[in-house]
């Protein structure tokens, strides 16, 4: 068995980094540029902090949902496109926590969904493209919970 | 001065070789999202000075927003031909970059400032939102064949929206992750399309901060990288989008998109507030395309600079964006 120190967590950790380049670097920089890449550098490490404490558990929680939304399809429009995606989710390394694994799974699913979505979109079922609009909306919902510090700014 | 100045010196010997021209300053300008800008002073052999902007493709695999140099470099030499609209004097083109490292643009530094700063420093933006409008209504009405022949010309606006939909198809066939919100965005975009309006130049960064506005003399419009021959409403779309204050399409609508279509003799049906929204899918499609190819070469181990992963809240913002406007126009 492998050991790791569980504390500090990995997003405690980054969030320590974040604070390291915002309070103890960036007041050192004279350079414009490299103050913008310093600040960006951080914002993506302060996203990357909440991303890491929970994306395994989020994209398996959304994998089970899409491919529930693609087996209720399936059940009344499924296509050929749909029934293949869904063997091809079911391939995937379902029983692993690696990131990679999980990673792939998510995909998997997420193209399922897609065909799903495709069906049920040409089939006219405006209940279950409904359906998937709130599958959606949670999706976002999520990423905008990582995008945590993130600051829209003029290009 | 960094090692740019002794560079567009020898450029400067090489188009200019009788004039002696001596590069005097040279400084980066930061700020940008896609080119390398630098502002370049020079005093010439007779003592006459002048400024210029050098606009650079950034290192090869850097960045996140890529365009044509050569395409811009055709367009910016066209249109002082074909528009009413004023746009920088492009000067010289260093078209292979032996000379200044890159493929680089060199334009005059025109004495103005930003629309942007003027519309946020003015109490009542009103008159700076109305120049802005009829700047970019004047760029719409521009002739087409005035344009250079290398510009791809959709066959109608019907084709050219249709063109772009499956464009969102193709990326979402190239993007899994992105698939679930890209089919729902085409498939809902194609069962609304607006009605059509004759196709114009659509600049592809519609923004005041594009606009330079000086003591005298017209509006000079900039950053032509994303131009192209499409919908005009796109840039209406986009403009929606950016957020620095003011923003005067959201200070009041109506107001705005009723002097553009004074000028530009549309309709209420063809331009109104549900309409715009729709284009800001329309209008972002380029781009979003960037961002996400520019994810995925970091998920594929390359390195194009932290814009890249910065911008990936990008991506997100968008989805949540495309997605309330489905909801919204449903």
């Amino acid at each position: 068995m492998q050991v790791v120190i569980t504390r500090p967590t990995t997003d405690a950790l980054i969030e320590d980094c974040c604070r390291e380049l915002l309070e103890g670097i960036l007041p050192g920089l004279t350079d414009e540029t490299l103050k913008l890449r310093l600040v960006m550098t951080e914002t993506v490490l302060r996203n990357a902090a909440v991303r890491t404490a929970h994306e395994i558990a989020w994209m398996r929680e959304e994998t089970a949902v899409l491919l529930a939304y693609a087996r209720r399809v399936v059940a009344r429009h499924g296509s050929a496109a749909l029934r293949a995606a869904l063997a091809d989710a079911g391939a995937g390394p379902a029983d692993s926590l690696h990131l990679v694994d999980v990673a792939d799974c998510y995909e998997r699913a997420g193209q399922a969904f897609a065909a799903a979505l495709a069906a049920a979109q040409e089939a006219g079922a405006t209940d279950l493209v409904a359906r998937a609009r709130e599958v959606l909306r949670d999706r976002i919902a999520t990423e905008k919970a990582v995008m945590a510090s993130y600051a829209v700014v003029g290009r | 001065m960094d090692a740019l100045g002794p560079r567009f010196e020898r450029f400067l010997a090489a188009v200019e070789p009788d004039r002696a021209g001596r590069v005097i300053a040279c400084e980066a300008i930061t700020g940008g999202y896609s080119r390398i800008s630098a502002r370049a002073q020079v005093r010439w052999g007779d003592g006459a000075e002048e400024t210029f902007i050098l606009r650079g493709d950034p290192p090869p695999g850097s960045g996140v927003f890529t365009s044509d140099r050569d395409a811009e470099w055709d367009l910016l030499s066209a249109l002082p031909a074909a528009t009413s609209v004023s746009t920088p004097v492009a000067r010289w083109y260093d078209r292979s970059g032996e000379h200044l490292g890159a493929k680089a643009i060199v334009m005059d530094c025109a004495a103005a400032v930003s629309l942007q700063d003027e519309m946020a420093r003015a109490g009542d933006p009103g008159s700076l939102a109305d120049l802005f409008v009829d700047t970019f209504a004047a760029i719409h009405q521009t002739p087409l064949d005035a344009l250079p022949d290398r510009m791809a010309r959709p066959a109608d606006g019907p084709a050219y929206l249709d063109g772009v939909l499956s464009y969102y198809d193709r990326m979402a066939s190239r993007y899994p992750g992105s698939a679930p919100v890209l089919r729902y965005v085409s498939w809902w975009a194609r069962a609304h399309q607006p009605p059509p309006v004759p196709l114009g130049l659509v600049h592809g960064d519609c923004q005041p901060s594009n606009v330079l506005v000086g003591p005298a003399g017209p509006p000079l419009v900039i950053d032509w990288e994303f131009g192209h021959i499409g919908d005009p409403r796109e840039d209406l779309g986009y403009y929606t989008q950016i957020p620095l204050e003011p923003n005067v399409y959201w200070a009041d609508p109506e107001r705005f998109l009723g002097r553009y279509r004074a000028a530009t003799g549309l309709t209420e049906e063809q331009v109104n507030p549900q309409v715009v929204e729709y284009f800001l899918i329309i209008g972002m499609a380029a781009l979003l395309e960037q961002l996400l190819a520019a994810a995925a070469a970091i998920g594929g181990g390359e390195r194009p600079g932290i814009m890249a992963p910065y911008l990936i809240n990008a991506i997100s913002h968008q989805y949540d964006m495309f997605l309330a406007i489905c909801d919204r126009l449903s």
